[in-house]
Parts: structure tokens; C-alpha cells; sequence
């Protein structure tokens, strides 16, 4: 057992994000909610106005000023300069802002370290990733996604949300944001044109297949919150299930909250389901890690000079001894990894359904200059008992699958086996895996 | 001619790269020497003006990343790429050394070398080809032998091919020692470096079957390297002394290369007139004529021109000018559709930068840019026919000269 936590942690913590799979970020930068200062030229033209002002001379340079070789820091100036006085020269095209060379740059200096999670994320993508990550914005309430062909479609409307009154359906296409077409845009650009200050409209025109002209609709922005918890009684009402999609800043306070009204109810057993959950921030984690664990080592961070620290659960939580049964897939990442393997550690819960994603790294994030937000890749982190996860992932101790064939079918054969497991002790069939087996706790 | 066309290590990095060859080559003549009169100024003095941001992100890098930091030519690269993609142009890109030296010599059409094919097997490994009477023959290296190591170089898993060509190419004379691996037995060659050719056109006559006496003058254009000029040139004069009456130019899959090349070998079959303009950022279009050339050249007989989808660049620039004038019809599939020249600048360190610095347009200014040509007779060739020894483009391309004559 690792001793309380000392406060201090706690401000550090909350800077630290456990990176988020690749499909964090992608899932959260669709979500539509609001931004300052935005707007549809920014967002996607090369040539539109800048946030900083844009040297007048033609002439500027990436590089650090020292006509010599190379920089202090090891930049081949001379190489860049050239690089750049022949484009300038010879380049057909308009040549981009300063600015935007300058994001290409640091995109692609930081891509030389060739970790997928070390990254710089340019000013005007940084502020929307910001909001997502506090769960709360202005904007309609809806996420996005491209789909083949280029279009962006909307793939679902939260309870209650602007978007959802307007009658925006999921499946809709979007045609175009208060008169620009969005084809060829990304959906991180589509979804800077839509957010927007709550009170203030904005004009969709969507297309769906029984009105494939196209329509628009007027929606007025609000304040959104993004739910992070769904919730039911399964098993005939006898077992509580709930589902935490990603560990955001309000993760663990929606959890609390809904597990409170579950617990209520007395049922015999508990499922978490963690699937498709790409992570989060740390203190999140260490935060729903309470819930369910004693107190005691949650994680354990080292980095490359040897320094190693660890977080460790409050021992305040309301669901310390509740049969358990955790869901997770190759879609748990990341902060979902840390609980999942700190509760498959302590043998507080089985783990079923699938091989989990295998992000087993720690980011730091820190805002640039600029606007911009770099994140590196600080620490890798071991579960309590000292097992690397990165790019392995955890093994379930019952794998169970679930093929696409059973989603558009509308079955979970997961849900099912821990529903099973619960009210039965019964091990899902066939697919247990031999070398990892805790005994539930009871 | 020797139909056994040569072809050197490096070939199999066309695999790795097809821009590289296609697109990439286009436009060089825009350095070649004084003999441009568009050649672009050499930079002056270009005041850099600071980016403090670069060295800052660095810094917190340097500070607290968890894995290895890369070398600074590593980090250099990942700049000028990275700099380079806000473009949004996939055709203007960073070169490395390595690739750069492997491109150049494909442009020269010659180079020292030992004179494999070496292609990746589905283990990751590198396996071998020797060609007939090559330096690496001679030395005793089988077909299917596996390279492990070249002189001091033990190969990594997966490694990358333009590296391996690399080491593997040096002045012809010196000797390289090639470790393989065949049967699971360790063996070593020691093979002599010799210039190896690589012909980027093959010629024969065709001897007509349903028309006696009719003779067609094929011509496979593969590529155009530095030698395609002269090589079209001695096709032609050797397939008019063998009696040709008629051409058919090849150019499907041959993905490009040099602007010149396309030039000379357009002039070969036109007499008179533009071969392509080029259209600067903001300038008015340059025509590029025919080339006067006394020598060979065939102007009055038919002539068709066999394009598929993978026929781009240098190569629609010939299939565009002979369409476009009325000289003869193209017969395939619709073409690639590149119509954007690269000029390369070698950088002090042997890399180069490819940027694209014009869109060209056919004798009548048509932009064929993301459209490509139509030809002007359809005719697909099913997947099956290169197994069963069937061509029917060649079939509908020769019916075509037979209606002509």
C-alpha cells in the first residue's frame, strides 16, 4: 500500500492527460460545441487572415535568424532557408502564412520523434480540444463525422440539445454552415464553422434521404454538456450497468452521480462498461479508480532518467464491494487501461470481452505561444503490480467477442456473459483464458 | 539492341516510390545546365527571421520526452516535410540522400552496381535476382538468394530498400562484399562494381500475320531517363532500315520522368508546331516547341499510342501533343492525369526538394491535371490476359495501322 497521495499532486495531475488514444481526439474534435475566434477562412484556407499578424516580407523564413549552419539547438538553417527562397521562388501555388508554415514545421518536427502521441496541435484545433476535454461548450450539440466521399455527417444529437429540438437527426449530411459548403473540409473545421456563442444562430442546410434536395435549419447555440455516463438495470432489474465513455474533466462526478440512483435500487451485481473508451486526463482515472478500489497504488509512472511516482486511490468510494464485471475492447485505451488493469491487479472485478488497445504512455500538455498545444510524451505508466501494458494491451480474464454482425443485430454477447457471470458465477463459455484468472471478489 | 533490359538494384525501388519517378522527374531540365534560359536565380541572401517557436517546442522535448531524441538531420527533415505538407501538395516533397542518389541514377540511366533485381519477400526479406552476365553472376549469386549484409552492413529486419541500393551501388572497379543467405547456409561474394545500364526503351518490328508484308515498328517506352532521346532516335533508324511502315508507341505504365525527354521523342513524330505549354504562378504560358533535329524522325507514317491509367506525366505529354495535333490515336484506358512539373534542387547534403513549379497544358491547352486523356479507341485489358499471353490493346493498336495503310 502506498502511502495517501500528498495534495500537491493534485494540481500536477490535472495537467496531465494520459495522451488519449488517437481516437480520443479524433472522436472529441467532432464534437460541435463552441470557440472563440474561428472562423470558417481560418479554419481551412491556406490563405486566410492569420491570428498573429503575418510578416509583410515575402522573405521570412522558418529558421532561428543565425546566418550560420546551424542553430544552438541543432537546426540546419541554411538547409531550411533554401528549402524555403526555392519555394518561394518556383512554387506554383500561393505560398501559406508564416504561420502555417510554421504549424507544418512543428507538425513535422514533432512527428520526427516518432511517437504517435507526442504531437502539436495547431491554435485554432488546440481551443476546441480544450472545451471538449471539460465536457462543457456552447454550441448544438451534436458530433460529426467525414464519410466516404468527403461529406460530413452527423452521427448523433444529445438528449435535450439545441440540435436535437431543431430536429437535426442523426445520419443527416451537411450540406453546408450558414451558406459554405463544407465538401472536402474536415470535421474539425466543419465543427469550428458551427460552434458558436450560446444565444447566437446558426444556419445548417442538411440533406437526408427522403429530403435529398436539402434543407436548412436554424438552430440556436446553447450551453452543451456532454453526457459521459448511460446507465440501465439489466438481468430481469437484478444487475445495474453503467457505461463511462471517456475520462474527461466531469467523468468521474457523472459516474458518482449515477452510480448514487443505481446502488439505490440494491442490485445483486455491478457492470462497468469500459469499451470504446479512449481515456482521458490521470486524475480522472485516479478519481473513478476510487470508486470502485480500497485505497491503494492505482498506477505507477516512470520516465526515461528513472524517476518513478505513483497515484494512489482515495479510499473513499461507494462502490468498494459490489460483484463486479468490467467490459473493456481494443477500444479501451489509455486511462480506461489504468483502472481496468489496477481493478484485473487487485482482483476487485473480472475483465471481459477483448484484448484492450495498449496505450500505456503519459502526456504532458502545455499551451504555446502561439495558441498551439504541444503534448509530449512524458512517462509510461505500470499497473500496481508493475505490469507494462503499452502496445500489448490487457488480456480480459474471459475473452468474449463481439463481431459487427452482433451490433447490427443489436446483440451483445459481452454484456450478455457478464450479465451471466454475475447472477450465475458461470464462466462464459469456450473462451476463458487459462493464465488469467482472479478470483472475484465477493 | 539487346532486349534483355538490364535493369540495375535500384529498380525495385520504383515499387517504393512511384511519384519519385513519375511525377518527380518532371522539369529537371528546368536545372539542366546554361542550356535553360528559365533556370531560377540561385538564392541570394535570404535574412532568416527567427522562429523562436521551433527551438522552444524542441526544448520542452529535449527536456521530458520519455523515448530517444532523434539526430538533429532527423529532426531537420521532419521541418522542411513538415513545413512542406502545409502546402497541401502531394507532389512537392523532401527527398533524402539516399533516395535522391538512387533517383538520380535512374534519370542518368546508368550506374555502378552489380546488376540484381532485389524485391521483399512476405518474411521482410531482401531476395535476389541477378541478371544475365551481370557483375553479381559472375560472381557466383544466385536467383532467390537472400541479402543479409553488404561490406561492414549487417541488413535490419524490414530494411529499406533505397538504403540497401545505396550500399550496394559505388564507382565501377571497386568490390563490394555481399553476404547472403541460401538454404540457410551463410555465404559471401566478393563482386566488381560495372557500370550497369538501364535501357528505359525497347524496340522490335512487328511482322503482320493478317496483312503480308505489312511490318510495324513497336517502340515500349518505360520511362524518360537522360538516354530516352537517343534511344527513340536509334529505334527509329533501326526499325526504317528493317522496313517498318508503320509505329506503335508504347506508353503504358511508364509513369514519367524527364520534361526534355518528352520533348526530343514528341519531335521524333512531329514535325512542326508546340509539344506542351507550361503555365507559371502568374506568368503567361511558355510554349515549348517541336526540336529541330535533322536525323531521324518519323513524320508521315501511321502511328498510335498505346496509355493506361498508369501512363503519366512525361508520358501524357507525348500522348497529348500526337492526340491533340491529329499525328495518331491513342488506344487503352484513360490516362493518369498529372499535369504539374517538379523542379528538383539538390540541398547541401544531398538531399532535394521536389516543388512543383508549373501545370502544363497539351498543343491546345487543355489542363490535363486530375483528368488525364481519353483515348481516342477504348480498349480495356482484362487481369487475365498478361497470364494468358494476350494483349488486346496491342491487337486493337495494330488492326488500327492496318486500317491506315
Amino acid at each position: 500500500m502506498q502511502p495517501e497521495p500528498v495534495n500537491n499532486g493534485n494540481n500536477m495531475l490535472k495537467n496531465i492527460m494520459l495522451g488519449m488514444a488517437g481516437v480520443f481526439i479524433a472522436i472529441l474534435i467532432f464534437i460541435v460545441g463552441v470557440t472563440v475566434g474561428v472562423s470558417a477562412a481560418n479554419g481551412f484556407s491556406f490563405n486566410g487572415p492569420s491570428a498573429f499578424p503575418v510578416p509583410t516580407d515575402r522573405t521570412a523564413s522558418i529558421g532561428d535568424g543565425t546566418p550560420a549552419s546551424s542553430s544552438s539547438s541543432g537546426l540546419n538553417v541554411t538547409l531550411m532557408n533554401d528549402v524555403m527562397s526555392r519555394l518561394r521562388a518556383q512554387w506554383y501555388g500561393d505560398i501559406p502564412s508564416d504561420d502555417k508554415l510554421t504549424d507544418g514545421a512543428l507538425r513535422g518536427m514533432v512527428s520526427s520523434l516518432g511517437d504517435p502521441f507526442t504531437a502539436y496541435i495547431e491554435p485554432q484545433y488546440a481551443k476546441i480540444l480544450e472545451q471538449d476535454m471539460t465536457s462543457r461548450f456552447e454550441g448544438i450539440g451534436a458530433t460529426l463525422k467525414s464519410v466516404t466521399g468527403g461529406a460530413i455527417q452527423i452521427v448523433r444529437t444529445f438528449d435535450g440539445s439545441p440540435a436535437r429540438n431543431a430536429g437535426v437527426q442523426a445520419g443527416d449530411l451537411i450540406e453546408s454552415v450558414n451558406g459554405a459548403k463544407v465538401s472536402g473540409l474536415t470535421t474539425n473545421e466543419v465543427a469550428a464553422m458551427i460552434r458558436g456563442t450560446a444565444g447566437t444562430t446558426v444556419t445548417i442546410t442538411l440533406r437526408r434521404a427522403d429530403r435529398p434536395k436539402g434543407f436548412d435549419l436554424t438552430i440556436t447555440r446553447g450551453a452543451i454538456t456532454i453526457p459521459l455516463v448511460t446507465s440501465k438495470m439489466v438481468g430481469d432489474g437484478t444487475i445495474a450497468y453503467v457505461s463511462l465513455y471517456d475520462f474527461s474533466a466531469e467523468a468521474s462526478a457523472q459516474l458518482n452521480a449515477t452510480l448514487k440512483d443505481l446502488l439505490a435500487k440494491n442490485p445483486k451485481g455491478l457492470i462497468l462498461d469500459l469499451r470504446d473508451n479512449p481515456g482521458g486526463y490521470l486524475s480522472q482515472a485516479v478519481d473513478v479508480g476510487s470508486i470502485f478500489l480500497k485505497k491503494g497504488t492505482l498506477v505507477i509512472e516512470r520516465d526515461t532518467k528513472g524517476n518513478e511516482r505513483s497515484e494512489s486511490t482515495s479510499g473513499n468510494g461507494i462502490a468498494h464491494d459490489i460483484p463486479m464485471v468490467v467490459l473493456v475492447n481494443g477500444g479501451s485505451a489509455s486511462a480506461a487501461e489504468i483502472v481496468a488493469g489496477a481493478i484485473q491487479d487487485y482482483g476487485r472485478a473480472v475483465l471481459i470481452g477483448e484484448t484492450t488497445f495498449g496505450k500505456g504512455s503519459v502526456q504532458s500538455p502545455q499551451t504555446l505561444p502561439n495558441g498551439g498545444q504541444l503534448r509530449i510524451t512524458i512517462q509510461h505508466w505500470y499497473t500496481p503490480k508493475n505490469r507494462g501494458i503499452h502496445g500489448t494491451g490487457i488480456a480480459p480474464d474471459y475473452v468474449v467477442t463481439r463481431t459487427p454482425a452482433d451490433e447490427l443485430a443489436g446483440r451483445d454477447p459481452q454484456l450478455d456473459a457478464g450479465v451471466e457471470y454475475l447472477q450465475t458465477g458461470k464462466a462464459p463459455a469456450a473462451t476463458a483464458v487459462p493464465t488469467a484468472a482472479p478470483t472475484p471478489s465477493k | 539492341m539487346n532486349k534483355n533490359r538490364v535493369f540495375g538494384i535500384a529498380v525495385a525501388a520504383l515499387l517504393w516510390s512511384a511519384f519519385l519517378f513519375g511525377a518527380g522527374w518532371m522539369g529537371r531540365s528546368l536545372l539542366a545546365g546554361g542550356e535553360s534560359p528559365r533556370r531560377p536565380p540561385a538564392p541570394t541572401s535570404y535574412p532568416a527571421t527567427t522562429n523562436p517557436l521551433l527551438d522552444e517546442v524542441w526544448g520542452h522535448v529535449r527536456e521530458s520526452f520519455v523515448g530517444a531524441i532523434p539526430s538533429d538531420t532527423v529532426r531537420n527533415y521532419g521541418v522542411i516535410r513538415g513545413a512542406l505538407s502545409s502546402l497541401n501538395d502531394r507532389w512537392t516533397i523532401l527527398v533524402e540522400p539516399q533516395p535522391r542518389a538512387v533517383e538520380k541514377d535512374h534519370m542518368r540511366g546508368q550506374f555502378g552496381g552489380i546488376g540484381v533485381d532485389i524485391r521483399v519477400d512476405d518474411f521482410g526479406h531482401i531476395v535476389m535476382t541477378p541478371h544475365k552476365d551481370s557483375p553479381a553472376q559472375k560472381a557466383g549469386i544466385l536467383p532467390g538468394d537472400i541479402l543479409i549484409g553488404i561490406d561492414d552492413l549487417d541488413l535490419p529486419d524490414k530494411p529499406d530498400l533505397n538504403e540497401v541500393a545505396a550500399h550496394v551501388r559505388g564507382n565501377p572497379g571497386t568490390a563490394v562484399h555481399i553476404r547472403v543467405l541460401r538454404a540457410d547456409q551463410r555465404m559471401e561474394f566478393v563482386v566488381n562494381r560495372a557500370n550497369i545500364d538501364v535501357p528505359s526503351t525497347d524496340w522490335h518490328i512487328i511482322t503482320d500475320t493478317i496483312k503480308p508484308g505489312f511490318f510495324i515498328g513497336y517502340i515500349g517506352i518505360h520511362q524518360f531517363t537522360e538516354r530516352t532521346g537517343a534511344e527513340v532516335k536509334q529505334a527509329l533508324s533501326e526499325l526504317k532500315q528493317a522496313g517498318s511502315q508503320a509505329y506503335l508507341i508504347d506508353l503504358r505504365d511508364n509513369g514519367g520522368g524527364l520534361l526534355n525527354a518528352a520533348v526530343d521523342v514528341t519531335s521524333r513524330f512531329l514535325n512542326d508546331g508546340v509539344v506542351l505549354y507550361e503555365r507559371k504562378h502568374d506568368q503567361a504560358d511558355v510554349a515549348f516547341p517541336v526540336t529541330r533535329d535533322s536525323a531521324a524522325g518519323a513524320y508521315r507514317e501511321p502511328i498510335v499510342v498505346l496509355i493506361n491509367g498508369n501512363t503519366a506525366s512525361a508520358s501524357e505529354i507525348v500522348a497529348g501533343a500526337i492526340q491533340d495535333t491529329g499525328r495518331g490515336k491513342l488506344i487503352g484506358e484513360k490516362s493518369f492525369g498529372k499535369g504539374s512539373v517538379q523542379s528538383i534542387y539538390d540541398l547541401s547534403d544531398g538531399s532535394s526538394v521536389h516543388i512543383t513549379s508549373a501545370k502544363w497544358l497539351t498543343p491546345n491547352k487543355r489542363a490535363i491535371d486530375g483528368v488525364g486523356l481519353t483515348p481516342d479507341i477504348a480498349v480495356v485489358r482484362a487481369a487475365n490476359e498478361a497470364n494468358d499471353g494476350k494483349d488486346s490493346q496491342l491487337d486493337r493498336a495494330m488492326a488500327a495501322l492496318r486500317e491506315q495503310k
